[in-house]
């Protein structure tokens, strides 16, 4: 009985254990066969989420790789005003870790119960102290922030971007698409912890880099010496250029008045307009060269042909014109290096208006010259039926017709390389990771046109240098190099009046150096340079010496006139404040920190506050300069180049195949052992027809 | 009441187990397919879990890559502004003393890796005779 019991009741516990366990599988088999589709969806939409990454901005090198401006993560703070219950606290301790007013953030926060950003694109202290408050609804993020590391450098060129890295001037608009890269979705897969499990790769579209024609070093000592000159001068404004006039790239490109594009917001548009392609103003005298090179390449001057002067002054269509000085009979030479208006009047009228009119056209004035920046001006050159009677000789004086500096050195180099016509450039390449990107659209190189032959182009180079040597811009002579070049004085529309200003003037020169294989053509032009006298010649023609005597040594362009040896006492002069310990102190500018446009950078040294003590002086030889005559190698075979040069001390680097054709340096030219000697080798025939 | 105690003696050795070799050939077969299928069961349990963990174990040291990239770009960044021309000039200047060269004084000659001549990438024509 008790057994029976017993038994009984261990079958009843079995059974509601069965029972127990056939509704749990049962339940399982229900939701694994009969839901699932249901669940499956559900915990899709809780662990699977898809992102949009933003590539990193592609960095913009210059010449020789060295970064101008880089973008790099930084942390963003936001809030979701609807997990955080008190938002005047939270506000308020914000506040101090962001350094903006506690009613700015409670505003946003009560602007809806969704995401608001506090402060975007913070510095990694206000980062840590956020971080650090560990307040409940307020997160960091991390963005990608645009830096330019040598602030103010190539500023005009670089541009700079939005707080979304947009670009908004320079080479970051105009190659946004490109440099930005795409926005692209992956997939992240999160627990219920939303710590991510596993998450896709960004496939491809990084942003892409670029790399810039523009030297470092080269920009620099352009925007050094411009500065000076501006101090030295009080001009409110000035643009400065280097290219090369062989491909023409463009090596330097600084303005003044500039900024730090870390903070471009923070400065009036004024500051940020790249005068060197948008400020369209009157050559003056430096358009003399267009009037003679259009008359050369018409065979209708000489060189040597004498022109009367009229004692300095003509009237043309009952205008009556003065030269800045009375001259008598003046060759064209003379003409061109004493900047006769007279004398470019006349040959102008022996041109005729057509001609010349072309002739502007062909040197690319009037039309943008279609380099790769954003907001390049076209300049004002009105056309040929509204030209009036006197327009030929306001023209050919440089007035009546509007240029800016890029249109100017362009035709310069035109003369400067034998008359070839080039698209400036500062894109050298585009780059994404290894791979090169093709330049596409309107800044895509053109072939370069020739506008003037060869021996029109020789001709004036060889004028241009007589205007530094004998002419008015005596003051841009180098020790060492043949320079030529053309200096301008163009008085300034006087707004109150409507008639040219007697005072204000844009004093320019323009030139190349040296002159036979011009290695650069470098632009200097001050806006409204203040004290007497302020033409070309006085002005700019100093700041372009200054400029070419630092940048051919460091470009390695070889001398062409023979320097006289000089004895120079050096002596090394300790500064009694420094040592080693005070070297420790190199902490990086301040990225934010604007240029002083009050009291720009002064060239010349700081004076040593106490005296150092006497250290011996010792006599050394200064640079003799070279003392190989190079020979003139065309026509020669390579055989015959390599052992010539070898035999003189010289590195040889030869290019192509059958007899030398071009060499760099020239014949003629005096250098030092050891110096690169490039021959380029080709058939003459093809060279010929090529230079024509 | 008078009580008799008698023993009996139960003398159980001569009995033997039946053995049933069919019924332990099951049983044995029954626990060896039941291992396996428990051996099937734990191997998916901690592929399962294993691979959860090696996800979040390399989400981490993604995170980690990246905060090394993050700190890469910003060491880029400050080699970048230490070479900034203006900061050396600066330096050169007013905390070394150093001066500008005058045009002839002695400098090198001899070319550094990078210089080039600026005229040689596409010379002009040569000079006429």
């Amino acid at each position: 009985m008790e057994q029976e019991k017993v038994h009984v009741r261990l079958l009843i516990f079995a059974g509601c254990i069965l029972l127990w366990i056939t509704a749990v599988f049962g339940r399982v088999a229900y939701i694994q066969l009969f839901c699932h589709a249901d669940y499956l969806k559900k915990a899709l939409r809780q662990q699977v989420h898809s992102i949009e990454m933003y590539p990193k901005r592609g960095v913009i090198f210059d010449r020789k790789g060295h970064p101008l401006a880089m973008s790099v993560p930084v942390k963003s703070a936001f809030a979701m005003p609807g997990e955080i219950k008190d938002r005047a606290l939270a506000a308020r301790l914000l506040s101090g870790a962001l350094g903006i007013s506690a009613e700015e953030i409670r505003d946003k926060m009560d602007s809806g119960p969704s995401f608001i950003w506090a402060k975007r694109k913070l510095t990694p202290e206000a980062a840590e102290a956020v971080e650090s408050l560990n307040l409940k609804g307020v997160y960091l993020q991390e963005e990608n922030k645009r830096f330019y590391p040598k602030r103010d450098l190539a500023a005009h060129v670089l541009g700079f971007v939005d707080v979304d890295e947009k670009g908004l001037g320079g080479i970051e608009r105009e190659y946004d698409g490109a440099i930005r890269g795409k926005a692209e979705k992956i997939v992240v897969l999160s627990d219920g912890r939303q710590q991510v499990l596993s998450a896709g790769e960004a496939q491809n579209d990084r942003g892409a880099n670029v790399t810039l024609t523009i030297d470092e070093k080269v920009q620099y000592i352009a925007e050094r010496e411009l500065e000076a000159a501006i101090e030295k001068t009080h001009a409110p404004a000035g643009t400065v250029i280097v290219q090369d006039p062989n491909t023409g790239a463009i090596l330097a490109l600084a303005n003044w008045p500039k900024f730090n594009p870390n903070a471009a917001d923070s400065v009036p548009a004024e500051r940020r307009e790249n005068r060197a392609i948008s400020q369209i103003y009157e050559p003056g005298s430096t358009f003399k060269l267009i009037t003679l090179a259009a008359a050369f390449d018409q065979n209708l001057i000489r060189a040597d042909e004498v022109f009367n002067c009229e004692n300095g002054s003509v009237t043309v269509a009952g205008h009556l014109i003065h030269d800045h000085k009375k001259y008598g009979m003046l060759t064209v030479a003379d003409i061109l290096a004493n900047s006769s208006d007279v004398g470019a009047i006349k040959i102008s009228l022996r041109l005729g208006s057509q001609k010349f009119y072309e002739y502007i056209k062909a040197f690319g004035f009037g039309t943008p010259t279609g380099i790769d920046l954003p907001w390049e001006s076209r300049g004002l050159v009105n056309r040929l039926e509204h030209w009036g009677s006197y327009s030929i000789a306001s023209v050919s004086m440089g007035q009546e017709v509007g240029v800016t500096p890029l249109q100017m050195i362009t035709a310069v180099s035109a003369i400067a390389n034998g008359g070839m016509l080039y698209k400036p450039h500062v894109v050298e390449e585009m780059s994404r990771g290894e791979t090169a990107l093709p330049i596409e659209g309107a800044s895509t190189l053109t072939a370069p046109k020739r506008i003037i032959r060869p021996e029109t182009a020789a001709t004036l180079r060889q004028l241009m240098e007589g205007v530094v040597l004998h002419g008015t811009g005596k003051k841009a002579r180098l020790d060492g190099w043949t320079v030529g070049g053309k200096t301008g004085t163009a008085q300034k529309i006087d707004p109150s009046t409507g008639k040219y200003s007697a005072t204000n003037v844009i004093a320019s020169f323009s030139g190349f150096v040296p002159i036979n294989n011009p290695a650069v053509t470098i632009l200097v032009s001050i806006d409204s340079p203040g004290g007497y006298p302020h033409g070309g010649g006085d002005v700019a023609a100093p700041v372009f010496k200054r400029i070419a005597e630092q940048i051919l040594p460091y470009l390695d362009v070889a001398r062409d006139v023979p320097t006289s040896p000089q004895l120079v006492a050096a002596s090394f002069h300790k500064n009694s404040d420094t040592s080693d310990d005070s070297l420790d102190d190199l902490s990086p500018i301040v990225f934010n920190e604007q240029p002083d446009t009050t009291q720009p950078y002064s060239a010349k040294p700081q004076a040593i506050k106490e005296k150092p003590p006497k250290s011996p002086e010792v006599l050394m030889a200064a640079d003799e300069g070279g003392d190989i005559a190079i020979p003139d190698f065309s026509g020669k075979t390579m055989r015959e180049v390599s052992e010539s040069c070898m035999r003189l001390g010289l590195n040889p680097v030869l290019i192509g195949t059958s007899v030398a054709v071009q060499q760099s340096p020239a014949a003629g030219a005096k250098v030092r052992r050891g110096t690169k000697m490039t021959v380029e080798f080709g058939d003459t025939q093809v060279h010929a027809s090529k230079s024509k | 009441m008078v009580e008799f105690y008698t023993v009996k003696r139960i003398d159980n050795s001569r009995l033997v187990r039946h053995v049933e070799p069919v019924k332990t050939r099951n049983l044995y077969k029954t626990v060896a397919l039941g291992s396996v299928v428990a051996a099937f069961c734990m191997m998916y349990v901690y592929q399962h879990f294993r691979y959860i963990d090696l996800g979040l174990q390399l989400e981490d040291l993604k995170s980690k890559t990246q905060q090394a990239r993050v700190l890469n770009s910003q060491l880029k960044l400050n080699i970048a502004s230490l070479r900034d021309p203006r900061r050396i000039d600066l330096i050169a200047r007013d905390k070394l003393g150093l001066t500008q060269p005058t045009a002839n004084q002695i400098r090198d000659y001899a070319s550094s890796d990078g210089s080039e001549f600026a005229e040689v990438r596409n010379p002009g024509p040569t000079r006429a005779r």
